[in-house]
């Protein structure tokens, strides 16, 4: 796969699965696909969208996580569930993101979401190399997926097809999709996977497709390369010669697959008897680093066509120049395996790689600078073991960085819990004071006796005992004078005065009787207001006691969730230390055996360039003696 | 030319034939029979690899929730998101909230950033506390306007922050009548 393949199908795997958007040319194409911007409905998965977007899936999956655990999400819930598979996906999670899919599927969901979960399940399956469940879940989608996704799942069951050996069948689904995206791409697979089954015919035919198309990027191009090159040495193991010139010379010069390509293009023209023009490309490829084993073999292909010319001396020359070139790279190579040896060549190679957390940094590791451990880098990233290992490594030490970030945050809530429990036990004597001197009882005793003493004046309407305290003081003094008249002699003076206290009386009684209900009103009034003024004052002490009680408990709970992930970090550290140490060790014996493997092919060279110069030599005293 | 050149040239050849196939055909993109055969100790190392990595998405999670609980509790927790609906006639480049005039968030907006708000995210521009009772925020939005123009612009909303948790969100939208952007802000219940 290539570099901006690999790239892209990681970004699709969760790009495409908010509504199947799986973008084939572009990440950005699943756009398209999404929610139209403006319609989220719960505005925390908003939240999980906006880190989605911006490829922070760990972010995006933990805020998804949390969200879905505080049930912030509930208008999303299906969609919610798809995303998150697609995010362990793409954190290389199979095994989770198979459950998630599965468990979605087990319960109602709407059929686009059951489509795109079989989609989903299907792909998982053709990764892992299940191919007949992948094709299992392939037929369970009902209905063709939105935007680009289905072009997608073309490409899928070609591809389970083509895995399954079925190729007349893929053959047959790619002819559905001849305009997706996608399918120049399932074309070369199919042509390769057809020329090494013997289907040669058909598998030509196939890379020529690709191979002549009109390419508008440089992905394009880098494929239509790829597929020259396979249709070239396609034809040069059929011995055809021409159409192998003919496919060999559309490779670029300056691409990944020049050097073959100008090795390809050595032999066919050798082929075909031309071996002053099979030098040219040789000649050229001869200029090339010794570490690229197209390079090694131009070293002995070169003499080859001077003996073909009839140039011994020629031949003879740079037999022994090949010889020593391989010495030469042999002992680098026996460098390079006793720096890797040494141990942390992984921790090198990575700390001259881009430090940003982002998916194309692994095709940067090519531009590390030479030095004895990361000298065969580019060559050892061929191997889908050691790109493998070397992405989990990498995953390993991003994880150990991120147990960092968690142990500094755990230390920091520690603290802040402590200086709570601190701060509470502060104020625990104020607090026990304030309460001590509220007596709600007392207050509750006399609210109790207003209440009745307003509803006897009612019951028994005592309009005077509502009076304000200036009308009972005229009150009283009518009365200290209707007193005195008492004692008076009786006489019209007297009853002169009599007569006008009982209208005094009258007139008071009046006034009483005239505001009465507004006073009883608004007696009563203050008295609802006062009960619930009081009302007030028990929930308050009663918070304020509670907070007492529960302060204590909930600054407890906080701290045994700090101790909890604190022990969670630390059992997880030296996990993470102990697996990135065997991937190291592990790469480590990947990269010597490698490079041993390296050693072998150049001595075995360098035993054929030795067989090649005694046979020239012996040809050349035979024929003296003659 | 000797048998012995001939001999090597031809195992060179085929040599070269059979590589280059196998290039090819261990680039099938996406082909598991290539990609996914690694040795068995491989396999193991990367079982590892995904536990460890759930362990840590559980544990992210965790503290995550608790950073919250702890910080923000839902009593006084208030959260301000920003969303852009179209957003044709304004390219944001920066958003300063203010709480009861109090600066609590300055955002410069990174390219990336923007783009992920134009596709449906939102932003989580603040979170933090305010006891109940009535408040009043504030948001000033900076960027280019209709016709390439810096724009600056302010929003304000008065709210009463009741004893559950407050979600509140700045909209920018695009006013089509008037050509205009136009900047909200939204409660949500």
């Amino acid at each position: 796969m290539s570099r901006s393949r690999i790239r892209r199908w990681t970004l699709i795997c969760v790009a495409g699965l908010l509504a199947g958007g799986a973008g084939a040319a572009h990440a950005e194409d699943a756009a398209r696909d999404l929610p139209p911007p403006g319609k989220v409905r719960d505005l925390d998965y908003g939240d999980v969208l906006f880190h989605f977007f911006q490829d922070d899936y760990f972010d995006a999956l933990v805020r998804l996580e949390v969200s879905r655990d505080l049930n912030r999400i509930e208008h999303h819930s299906a969609e919610a569930e798809l995303l998150s598979g697609g995010l362990y996906l793409s954190l290389g999670l199979h095994s989770e993101a198979s459950r998630i899919f599965n468990r979605l599927l087990a319960g109602p969901v709407p059929q686009s979401v059951s489509d795109r979960a079989h989609f989903y399940l299907a792909r998982i399956g053709y990764q892992r190399g299940y191919h007949a469940e992948a094709w299992r879940s392939l037929e369970r989608i009902r209905a063709p997926l939105p935007g680009q996704l289905e072009s997608e799942r073309r490409l899928l069951a070609s591809n389970v097809l083509m895995a399954q050996g079925r190729f007349s069948e893929a053959v047959g689904a790619l002819q559905q999709a001849a305009d997706d995206d996608w399918a120049p791409y399932a074309r070369f697979n199919l042509g390769v996977a057809m020329v090494r089954s013997g289907s040669a015919e058909e598998g030509r035919r196939l890379l020529e497709s690709v191979g002549t198309m009109a390419a508008q990027s440089d992905e394009e191009r880098s494929l239509r390369d790829r597929a020259n090159l396979a249709l070239g040495f396609a034809h040069l193991q059929e011995r055809a010669g021409e159409p192998a010139v003919a496919a060999l010379s559309r490779v670029r010069l300056d691409g990944p697959f020049t050097n073959r390509a100008l090795l390809g293009l050595g032999w066919a023209e050798s082929d075909v008897q031309r071996p002053e023009r099979a030098l040219v490309p040789w000649l050229e490829l001869r200029e090339g680093r010794l570490l690229d084993s197209a390079v090694q073999e131009s070293f002995l292909a070169v003499p080859y066509a001077y003996a073909q010319l009839a140039s011994n001396g020629q031949a003879a020359q740079q037999y022994r120049l090949a010889v020593q070139a391989y010495a030469e790279e042999s002992t680098r190579i026996d460098e390079s395996i006793a720096a890797i040896r040494e141990g942390g060549f992984l921790d090198a190679i990575l700390d001259a790689a881009p430090q940003d957390e982002t998916v194309g940094w692994f095709w940067q590791l090519q531009n590390v600078p030479d030095a004895p451990h990361t000298r065969y880098l580019y060559h050892l990233l061929a191997s889908h073991e050691f790109q493998e290992g070397l992405k989990n490594y990498r995953d390993l030490r991003i994880m150990q960085r991120n147990l960092e970030r968690s142990r500094e945050s755990l230390a920091a809530f520690d603290h802040m819990v402590q200086a709570r429990e601190l701060a509470a036990a502060a104020r625990a004597p104020r607090k026990a004071e304030v309460l001590a001197n509220t007596d709600l009882d007392n207050l509750s005793q006399r609210q109790d006796a207003l209440t009745e003493r307003v509803a006897a004046i009612s019951a028994s309407r005592a309009v005077a005992a509502l009076a304000t305290d200036v009308e009972r003081r005229q009150w009283a003094a009518l009365e200290r004078i209707e007193h005195v008249l008492a004692g008076l002699p009786p006489g019209p003076q007297r009853e002169a005065l009599a007569e006008r206290a009982r209208l005094l009386r009258g007139t008071q009684l009046w006034q009483f009787d005239a505001e009465y209900k507004v006073r009883l009103r608004r007696a009563e009034q203050s008295l609802r207001e006062t009960g619930v003024a009081l009302d007030e004052a028990r929930q308050r002490v009663a918070l304020v006691e509670q907070a007492g009680e529960s302060a204590p408990r909930d600054t407890a709970g906080f701290a045994q969730r700090v101790d909890d992930l604190a022990q969670r970090v630390d059992a997880i550290g030296p996990r993470i230390d102990a697996t990135a140490a065997a991937q190291q060790q592990m790469l480590a014996n990947v990269a010597v055996q490698e490079l041993e493997a390296q050693k072998r092919r150049l001595a075995s060279y360098a035993m054929q360039a030795q067989f090649a110069l005694a046979s020239l030599y012996d040809g050349a005293t035979a024929g003296g003696a003659q | 030319m000797s048998s012995s050149i001939k001999r090597v040239a031809a195992r060179l050849r085929w040599h070269a034939c059979a590589g280059a196939l196998v290039v090819c055909g261990g680039l099938l993109l996406g082909t598991p029979g290539h990609a996914a055969d690694p040795a068995q100790d491989l396999r193991s190392v990367d079982q590892d690899v995904q536990v460890l990595k759930k362990q840590l998405v559980d544990l992210n999670r965790d503290l995550f929730r608790l950073e919250e609980e702890l910080l923000y509790p839902a009593s006084t927790q208030v959260a301000v998101f920003l969303s852009l609906d179209v957003g044709t006639f304004f390219a944001l480049d920066s958003v300063t909230l203010k709480v009861d005039d109090k600066e609590v968030a300055n955002y410069l907006y990174t390219e990336r950033e923007v783009q992920a708000l134009h596709r449906g995210g939102v932003q989580k521009l603040f979170l933090g506390n305010l006891k109940a009772g009535e408040h009043e925020i504030v948001a000033f939005f900076t960027g280019k306007g209709p016709h390439e123009r810096d724009y600056r612009r302010g929003t304000t909303l008065k709210f009463d922050k009741a004893v559950g948790a407050k979600y509140l969100e700045l909209r920018i939208s695009d006013r089509q009548a008037a050509l205009q952007p136009e900047f909200v802000v939204r409660q949500w219940e």
